[in-house]
């Protein structure tokens, strides 16, 4: 018996249409509770027939495609439910949220590894599948090591070690009965429950809330007017979306366009170059421009390798130079003279040098200077999911009155659930760290 | 058949709790045997405790009782006390402990033994045990007596090479004064079973005259109590006290100072002792913050003075013994009739057996008790009895008795020795059971008893009477569905009970789920429902009831956990060959060789990712037909 599973199959943030796929023997009563569509009768579904209805979540409703592909002629030669929608990351992660109260996200390359389990695929496939089975757990680790230094894998932790010291006393308790009392660890369990649900609320609000996670990071693009700061944005993009002329002031407004680094979502805000200016609707432009530098995460202070630095532009810096930022000096193949910044890349944006290097800068910048670890919990949905399945666990536990041996059930729960975040999830554990904590034996 | 003088079909070789139990299976399953011991005054020696059970334990006897070992039925029938432990915390948890007289419970042992029929007890040491092409042919002792046999059961405790240490003083000797095992060390060494030493101890004994009990808190036995055999009902052994006394910061002072003659602590002793089991200096230098430790005072035998000092366990020299047993509460005057001692034993890496119990390298060799690693009698003779049932089922050409983790705590026990190894004497503990609320002593027999009448070891008669008790406990729960009316009778019992009015009839069961509410509540109001039926077994319907939503939540990762035993590892799979398996994986699947993915995902260092690699791997393997 497998466990039925969903995510999303479609790259995330890109792309008109998304789609969540769902597999295993419950695809269809799941379906079922979120779906309705005017000719469509449950029990007589269609395979491989794309019905247009609502998907009815808890306190939404959006039009999808649904299909239905009945086991074994599906991918994962399982019972597997698609539903289709329109693109954008908001309605995806709604949707999936829903969908994730009723089975468990796919671990990486858990629908191919079926799909080869069940004679689906050709052994060279599955091959990739190990491979990336491997390749996702490397970033997995590497993300993983990357928290280490920040606050969420601390406090998770912490907050898991506190939970595998209560129950190494309950375990103590239970195995060595004549030490002692079982009220107390009733009480000591309910209190810590709470303790850990105010926590993983807290967790769960920062990462709702943080700016970074659901809009991206925002980099802004400052520099004095042509320096080259809408052919950069093109070159990041590589498409020609800001009008880049050789006209002072052409771009007038700010344009922001959103772009995948590396797994962040980074918003590229173009500003309208800064100078003096008579012109209204530029005036407007620049004083956006100036917003635009106060609320940016991380500033391109872009210049120009073509021509002498002006005062003026040594007065931006002046004002940037304190917040996270890197100096582009652009048009590095027509040089005439040397600059010399701190965190400085040369780079010509109109013949692509460099612009790889730069990007890398950016991520490196994020990383080291831009993340809260503090306040930015959670960067994925995985995680978000395996918290939000604690907090219904910890609710679950607090309304019962329950024996000891059923508390250490319910707390070693908890305590494995977690571990899904920091990769303890070993038994062996609970029991070393009873006999390091307390006395007992003959 | 006739017996052959001199030719068996199986060898036990040591006549403790594990000894024991082997050969009285294989024998009761129709095997000739021949059960060896270096003496025979110490069969099933109760050289630590004198006590049967407690938590994990109980369970694990009540298992063995089930499945047709003697254990069990040795404990009730020699007890001198029994309580349930851990009442107050859950069925799951509820472990029965028995303190049985030692030397009723060796006799009674040896006369079972000597009564069974296709049974052979010797005194004498086995030297070498005999192979050809790596199969067991035969034993030969240290006088040279050759006894032919197919199968060899290895149950030699801690008499291997054992060596006591007490202070300064080492003697090359068995526990408790018995000789030791000279040369069948270097025969198993040869066989391809490397050997390493563990660590065990035992407190002193003393003279009860000699113990003021007046200021002391006395503890009895419960009466009227389920015994570990299904067979033997309730009963009533309350005839002997234990009395709970502690040791204070004199105590702990004169360990401190005298640290540098614990053997524990100069470095003479270098072997692996428990964690869970530790000496009392041990206690006192990890825990220094506690003012004290607790002790129990345990009586060895109705026939003798002599008492147990449970906590106490040490291997200070004597002069420090004596000056430490003498600063406790009650015991200020007392005569030690036995010092403590340390032992020090040879023990084989469980590692290198199957789920069996049989060696991965000779076949028809196998081991049980503590020279696998583990410590405890109960251990020992759960291993005992499956060693002797595989021997027998070997002998006969059939499949092997393996456990489930989901089916008992033996399984588990076993699993983790052949799995997970260890690296200290290993003890049952209930947190080590992952299906603990399944695994309850209220339902071994159902758990086991059938397997027990397949294999052969439950006779007709207990088998009938299991039969019966499944029928009364089915009319039990049919009973649970009963519809209550919300009447004044109900409304009050509820009010009185701190629980809401439902608004329609209700079914007994669904009361029973409520927090408050337990089938004895249901019973005293409406005692014609549940008229004539034992309260033992309401109690298990109880539980039952009670643990229904966690038993379903068990029962579907128990499935979850089958699809993973019921796949089978090729025996001659080359982790090697395996693309993206993790160094670290490829030595440790290579060495311990798991026999399911089951058995592979357990192993630590063995990650969840390549276990989906090695599956995919095998799958790949059956589809090209290699």
């Amino acid at each position: 018996m497998n466990e039925t599973i969903c995510a999303l199959a479609t790259p995330v943030g890109t792309g008109g249409i998304s789609i969540i796929r769902i597999s295993g023997e419950k695809s269809l009563e799941i379906a079922k509770q979120f779906f309705s569509c005017k000719n469509l009768d449950f029990e007589n579904i269609k395979p491989r027939y794309l019905y247009y209805g609502n998907f009815n979540g808890k306190d939404f409703l959006d039009q999808v495609l649904c299909v239905y592909f009945k086991a074994p002629f599906s991918f994962t030669g399982e019972d597997v439910v698609e539903f289709q929608f329109h693109g954008g990351e908001y309605l995806a992660s709604k949707i999936l949220k829903e969908v994730l109260t009723k089975c468990r996200l796919s671990e990486p390359g858990e629908f191919t590894k079926r799909a080869f389990l069940n004679g689906k695929i050709s052994l060279d496939e599955a091959q990739a599948v190990s491979d990336l089975i491997f390749a996702e757990s490397d970033a997995e680790i590497k993300s993983a090591n990357l928290l280490q230094k920040g606050f969420l894998n601390k406090k998770i932790k912490e907050t898991q070690e506190q939970i595998l010291n209560l129950l190494a006393e309950i375990e103590a308790n239970l195995d060595y009965p004549d030490d002692f009392s079982e009220n107390v660890l009733i009480d000591k369990s309910k209190k810590l429950a709470k303790d850990i649900k105010e926590k993983i609320e807290e967790i769960l609000n920062n990462s709702a809330n943080s700016k970074q996670i659901k809009n991206g990071i925002n980099v802004a693009i400052v520099g004095k007017t042509n320096v080259g700061k809408s052919s950069l944005l093109n070159a990041i993009l590589g498409e020609n979306r800001a009008i880049v002329t050789d006209i002072e002031g052409t771009t007038r407004d700010v344009i922001s366009e959103r772009v995948l680094i590396d797994g962040y979502k980074v918003n590229f805000i173009d500003t309208a170059g800064i100078r003096e200016s008579d012109d209204y609707v530029e005036k407007i432009g620049i004083k956006k421009s100036l917003e635009e530098i106060e609320n940016a995460d991380i500033i391109l202070f872009v210049l120009d390798l073509s021509r002498e630095i002006e005062k003026s532009e040594l007065e931006v810096y002046e004002k940037i130079k304190n917040k996270p930022h890197i100096v582009v000096a652009n048009k590095c193949d027509n040089k005439k003279n040397n600059l010399n910044f701190q965190k400085m890349i040369e780079i010509s944006a109109k013949n692509d040098i460099n612009i790889e290097n730069l990007k890398k800068e950016i991520i490196k910048t994020i990383i080291y200077e831009k993340i809260d670890y503090s306040k930015i919990m959670l960067t994925n949905e995985r995680q978000i999911s395996i918290l939000n399945n604690c907090l219904s666990l910890i609710c679950e536990f607090l309304n019962k009155n329950l024996s000891l041996d059923l508390i250490a059930f319910e707390i070693k729960k908890i305590w494995k659930e977690l571990g899904k975040i920091t990769g303890d999830t070993e038994d062996e554990k609970i029991i070393d760290t009873i006999f390091s904590k307390f006395c007992l034996g003959k | 058949m006739e017996m052959e003088e001199n030719f068996f079909d199986a060898v036990v070789i040591g006549a403790g709790h594990a000894g024991c139990e082997a050969a009285l299976a294989l024998s009761r399953l129709g095997k000739s045997v021949c059960l060896t011991t270096i003496n025979l005054d110490a069969i099933a020696f109760l050289a630590c405790n004198p006590s049967i059970g407690g938590t994990a334990k109980g369970h694990l006897v009540c298992e063995i009782d089930a499945l047709g070992g003697e254990m069990g039925k040795n404990a009730d029938e020699t007890a001198i006390q029994m309580r349930m432990l851990n009442r107050g915390k859950g069925p799951a948890v509820h472990s029965l402990r028995a303190q049985v007289d030692k030397l009723e419970y060796h006799a009674r042992m040896k006369r079972i033994l000597e009564e069974q029929p296709n049974l052979k007890i010797k005194q004498v040491e086995i030297a070498e045990i005999l192979t050809k092409d790596n199969k067991i042919i035969g034993v030969r002792t240290t006088q040279n007596e050759i006894f032919k046999c197919n199968t060899v059961v290895v149950a030699t405790g801690v008499y291997l090479q054992s060596k006591i240490i007490i202070g300064e003083f080492e003697k090359q000797i068995g526990p408790n004064g018995f000789a030791r095992a000279e040369e069948l060390s270097a025969s198993i060494e040869k066989l391809g079973h490397n050997l390493r030493r563990f660590k065990t101890g035992t407190p002193a004994r003393i003279n009860g005259l000699s113990i003021n009990f007046e200021n002391l808190e006395k503890q009895d036995g419960e009466n009227n109590i389920q015994s570990f055999s299904f067979e033997h009902g309730q009963f009533n052994h309350n005839i002997s006290p234990c009395y709970v006394t502690y040791t204070n910061l004199k105590t702990h002072e004169i360990i401190r100072n005298n640290l540098d003659r614990a053997p524990l602590y100069s470095g003479r002793i270098k072997s692996t002792g428990p964690r869970y089991c530790p000496s009392i200096e041990d206690k006192v230098v990890r825990f220094p913050d506690r003012e004290r430790h607790q002790i129990f005072l345990e009586p060895e035998a109705l026939s003798t003075h002599e008492i147990y000092i449970q906590g106490v366990s040490t291997s200070l020299p004597v002069d420090v013994q004596k000056k430490m047993y003498h600063s406790i509460e009650g015991l200020e005057n007392a005569d030690i009739m036995r010092y403590a001692y340390a032992i020090e034993y040879d023990a084989i890496d469980s590692t290198t057996l199957k789920a069996s119990l049989e060696s991965k390298i000779i076949s028809g060799l196998f081991f049980a008790g503590q020279i696998n690693g583990t410590s405890g009698y109960e251990e020992a003779a759960a291993q005992g009895l499956i060693a002797g049932i595989n021997a027998s089922l070997k002998l006969d050409e059939k499949e092997p008795l393996i456990l489930g983790r989901e089916q008992s705590y033996i399984g588990v026990l076993i699993d983790d020795l052949v799995t997970k190894g260890t690296n200290e004497p290993y003890r049952m503990m209930t947190s080590r059971a992952e299906f603990r609320l399944i695994l309850r002593q209220d339902n071994a027999d159902e758990r086991l008893t059938k397997i027990g009448k397949e294999i052969g070891l439950v006779s007709e008669e207990k088998f009938k009477k299991f039969e019966k008790k499944c029928e009364k406990l089915e009319k039990i729960r049919k009973k649970t569905s009963i519809l209550l009316k919300i009447d004044e009778k109900l409304k009050n019992l509820l009010k009185k009970l701190n629980e809401n009015i439902p608004t329609s009839s209700i079914k007994i069961c669904d009361l029973i789920k409520r927090n408050n509410v337990n089938i004895f509540d249901i019973k005293n109001e409406y005692p014609d429902i549940f008229d004539g039926d034992s309260d033992v077994l309401l109690d298990i319907i109880n539980t039952e009831i009670k643990y229904e939503g966690y038993i379903k939540q068990q029962n579907d990762e128990i499935e979850k956990l089958k699809a993973k035993e019921n796949t089978k590892i090729p025996e001659n799979i080359d982790y090697n060959n395996v693309k993206s398996l993790r160094i670290e994986a490829v030595q440790k699947l290579s060495k311990i060789k798991p026999e399911t993915i089951g058995a592979a995902s357990r192993i630590s260092g063995v990650s969840p990712a390549d276990i989906s690699v090695l599956m995919i791997y095998i799958k790949a393997l059956t589809k090209n037909g290699k």
